[in-house]
């Protein structure tokens, strides 16, 4: 029962990977699925390559200090090395045996978002992704608190600027709304107590370590979703995970990214919820309910998902042999097509699915893929491009989700039909 | 799929695309259209539209400040940027306003941030994801809603928002014609989506394309800057007579932390010679009733100068306004430079999201999420 058939084996490895990849498929296919699934949760981690040169915080942050000449060379450094930063993470996305810590870090990326144009910190942001890398797979307890002193968050969000004389609620806030309950789960009066339990955390400004300034922490006595006392930075935390809406949040998030894009199924998040809460937030637990759910697997739900640029965009060349752009060329179409990495549009991150689409970015998104495939599609001559020997019925099941929604090429040949499969609608979708 | 399936799709008969999106409304001639011009980096508004009348202003600025004796006085105790000359005409046929000590309240500092918080319409402290053009546009009209002349599509943002982003017309026919029609449908709403937009960009193609196959003369040379060619492309569009009620060109630069007058001067040429240029070609083709063009900024920049003979990030400024119907004069009274703010910045006295309810309402009328905000008799 549950042998995953080469369809079923597709849909696991598009949803949780980089790129339907052949490999991948023909791996799974043929297994149960609760261990095809469990192959993918345990996919050995590719270590991510050095990063590139950058500036520490302490060089960079007394120039900009300093005045209008040396602000505006940290902010053409930071530029730099924030572009040769995302750099480092297509050619991460490009090379990882373990594509789905890469989908799981990008998850978290846009979860607990930070930006280099805001913080203009490339090296902190570096700094970041480890931290979300290190925890993709792990437990979300500790991620948040680790993330709650993670020296990016605290420039990005105004943490280093909270204090007892001058609190600011940004963290807060985005803390209740973004990372834990959500809008309408917490008062005004919430936010504000939580900030002054995060008063006094800030980041050196020789070394860019984050330090906590005792006297700038104002430890007066708050009243914090019901509870009340004298609470510090992880009182707060803990009492979050106390509540049952932030495994719902996070169930929530995972249903919308690897699920379908529309409204969750509020019976089927409580049920995830409860499995991630009572493994004690092991985030592997709620991908591994999620996964095996029966809502992961139902045919209604393939080919709702929009794929991100990064799907598109590097996806497709994990999965093809085709030649692929340089990586500045890919940043910049990260960038044309919505989603430059490190660098979200605003806190909440990219909203994905259908606004990854409009007019202009199906544009570029067609540009791309036209470019990529077109080469010499005629079948008897051999342009050294080889792609999988099987029946063209089967090429079209492996590059589309759901049935292709233009009319296929009546000339035969598997270049020139892969080429007309990548400009199906269908090929868009996960 | 099986076998079968396959072979039924592959023998289908080509698709028989649909005809190009046909507006109801007659395209072209008589549209309004509104021309945005983005000046990136935060433009001076004080040595744009200038307080010369004010001693504070020379007092707070001794390096950086427009000699009394260059400012091109209008009036009410204000002047214009001498390098604005070429506007001037356009003053003096009352076809020309600004926006004074415009802004929104709690002015944030960072460019990118307060870009964000002018092309959604934001406050300071929330996030919109659509830009303000999408907002008010979307679902409203049928057609193409927008172009934009470079990369970002700014206010355009939304996946609803039919709007293009191009270097040229030339590139974008190129691009374009590697998109092949399709019958908005799916089975999903994901597929759905993807096909409505895939048409939608089909037929904008198709209408640039026929369009701008017997390009029409504009009998004006614009200057050679990008500013000039970019508002020539766009008075070529609107010639042509193709179906777009937005467009968004930029000229970026106006970040002057040091040696701030050379910078602006230059910019301010640029600007008021493709402006000039574009005045006319659209009053040659009889359709400057039909346009208003819009400036507008993240931030203005600190009263006071810094010591680089610049000046560093601000909150209110000015907008510019041209067109036919645009009621000339100076809208929204002068922030005072005696009352600054705690970082020395000027208050706003006008919120921006008044003259895009004003745009939204009394020029293009579309939808106006804007409308507690008011409107001004700009046009």
């Amino acid at each position: 029962m549950d042998i995953l058939t080469f369809g079923e084996a597709r849909h696991l490895v598009a949803r949780t990977g980089l790129g339907a990849e052949w490999e991948l498929i023909g791996r799974l296919q043929g297994k149960p699925r609760a261990e095809a699934v469990e192959m993918v949760l345990q996919q050995a981690v590719s270590p991510p390559k050095a990063p590139p040169p950058m500036t520490p915080w302490h060089k960079l942050e007394p120039m900009r200090l300093m005045d209008a000449q040396n602000r505006k060379r940290a902010w053409i450094i930071a530029q730099d090395e924030g572009k040769r930063l995302q750099g480092w993470w297509v050619e991460q996305l490009l090379a990882t045996r373990s594509p789905f810590i890469e989908r799981m870090t990008l998850f978290w990326h846009n979860h607990f978002t930070s930006s280099i144009q805001k913080t203009l910190q490339p090296s902190l942001l570096h700094k970041q992704n480890l931290l979300l890398r290190q925890h993709a797979l792990g437990n979300y307890a500790e991620l948040l608190h680790a993330m709650a002193k993670d020296p990016a968050m605290l420039v990005y969000l105004d943490g280093y600027q909270n204090t007892k004389a001058s609190p600011n609620e940004n963290f807060a806030r985005e803390l209740l709304e973004l990372f834990t309950l959500g809008r309408g789960h917490y008062s005004e009066a919430d936010v504000r107590a939580a900030a002054k339990a995060f008063t006094g955390w800030g980041v050196d400004n020789n070394t860019g370590q984050v330090v906590f300034h005792a006297e700038q922490h104002d430890a007066s006595r708050v009243s914090f979703l019901g509870k009340s006392g004298s609470f510090n930075a992880d009182d707060i935390i803990n009492i979050l995970l106390e509540q049952p809406r932030t495994a719902e949040l996070v169930s929530e998030k995972v249903w919308r990214n690897f699920v379908n894009n529309g409204s969750p199924d509020g019976a089927v998040i409580k049920v995830w919820a409860q499995a991630f809460r009572g493994s004690g937030y092991d985030i592997r637990t709620l991908m591994r309910t999620a996964l095996n759910s029966d809502a992961f697997w139902a045919a209604r739900n393939r080919g709702t998902l929009v794929k991100s640029p990064v799907e598109i965009l590097l996806g497709t060349v994990r999965m093809l042999p085709y030649p692929r752009e340089s990586t500045t060329e890919l940043v910049n179409l990260c960038r044309l097509l919505g989603q430059e990495l490190f660098d979200p549009p605003n806190v909440r991150g990219w909203r994905g699915g259908d606004n990854w689409i409009s007019t202009q970015t199906l544009l570029v998104r067609t540009s791309y893929l036209t470019k990529l495939s077109r080469g010499n599609l005629n079948q008897r001559v051999d342009t050294g491009l080889h792609l999988p020997n099987v029946p063209p019925e089967q090429l079209v099941e492996w590059l589309l989700p759901v049935r292709p929604v233009q009319a296929l090429p009546s000339i035969p040949g598997d270049r020139r039909l892969v080429h007309a499969l990548l400009l199906d609608p269908a090929f868009q979708v996960s | 799929m099986n076998r079968r399936e396959f072979l039924t799709l592959a023998a289908a008969l080509p698709f028989m695309g649909m005809l190009p999106m046909t507006t109801a409304k007659a395209g072209g001639q008589g549209q309004r259209i509104l021309v945005l011009v983005r000046l990136a980096g935060g433009n001076d508004g004080m040595n744009t539209l200038i307080p010369h009348a004010d001693p504070l202003y020379y007092q707070l600025r001794p390096t950086v400040a427009i000699p009394p004796h260059q400012v091109l006085d209008i009036g009410q105790g204000m002047g214009l940027n001498p390098y604005l000359q070429a506007l001037k005409p356009l003053w003096d046929a009352g076809q020309m306003a600004f926006v004074q000590g415009v802004g929104y309240p709690q002015g944030d500092l960072s460019h990118f941030r307060s870009n964000d918080i002018w092309e959604t319409a934001s406050s300071a402290n929330t996030y919109l994801d659509d830009g303000w053009v999408a907002q008010a546009i979307s679902g409203k009209s049928n057609g193409l809603h927008g172009v934009v002349m470079g990369e970002q599509l700014g206010p355009l943002t939304g996946k609803d928002c039919h709007a293009l982003a191009m270097q040229s017309p030339q590139v974008f026919l190129s691009q374009v014609s590697l998109v092949d029609d399709i019958a908005p449908g799916g089975s999903t709403p994901a597929l759905a989506h993807l096909t409505s937009v895939q048409h939608q960009l089909y037929a904008a193609g198709q209408q640039l394309g026929s369009k701008l196959a017997h390009p029409v003369g504009l009998g004006v040379n614009f200057a050679t800057s990008e500013i000039g060619r970019d508002l020539e492309s766009v008075a070529k569009l609107i010639v042509s007579g193709v179906d777009i009620p937005v467009y968004l060109v930029t000229l970026d630069g106006f970040d002057t932390h040091v040696n701030q007058n050379v910078t602006q001067s230059n910019l301010l040429h640029h600007l008021a010679g493709g402006l000039s240029s574009f005045a006319q070609a659209m009053q040659r083709a009889g359709r400057w009733n039909d346009v208003v063009v819009m400036t507008y900024s993240e931030f203005g920049r600190r009263a006071q100068e810094n010591h680089g003979k610049g000046t560093d990030h601000g909150t209110a400024s000015v907008q510019l306004l041209l067109g036919g119907r645009v009621h000339g004069g100076i809208y929204g009274d002068a922030p005072r430079l005696n009352e600054l703010d705690a970082d020395g910045n000027l208050h706003h006295t006008v919120d921006f999201r008044k003259v895009y309810s004003t745009l939204a309402q009394n020029w293009l009328g579309i939808g106006n999420p804007w409308g507690k905000f008011g409107t001004l008799p700009l046009v």
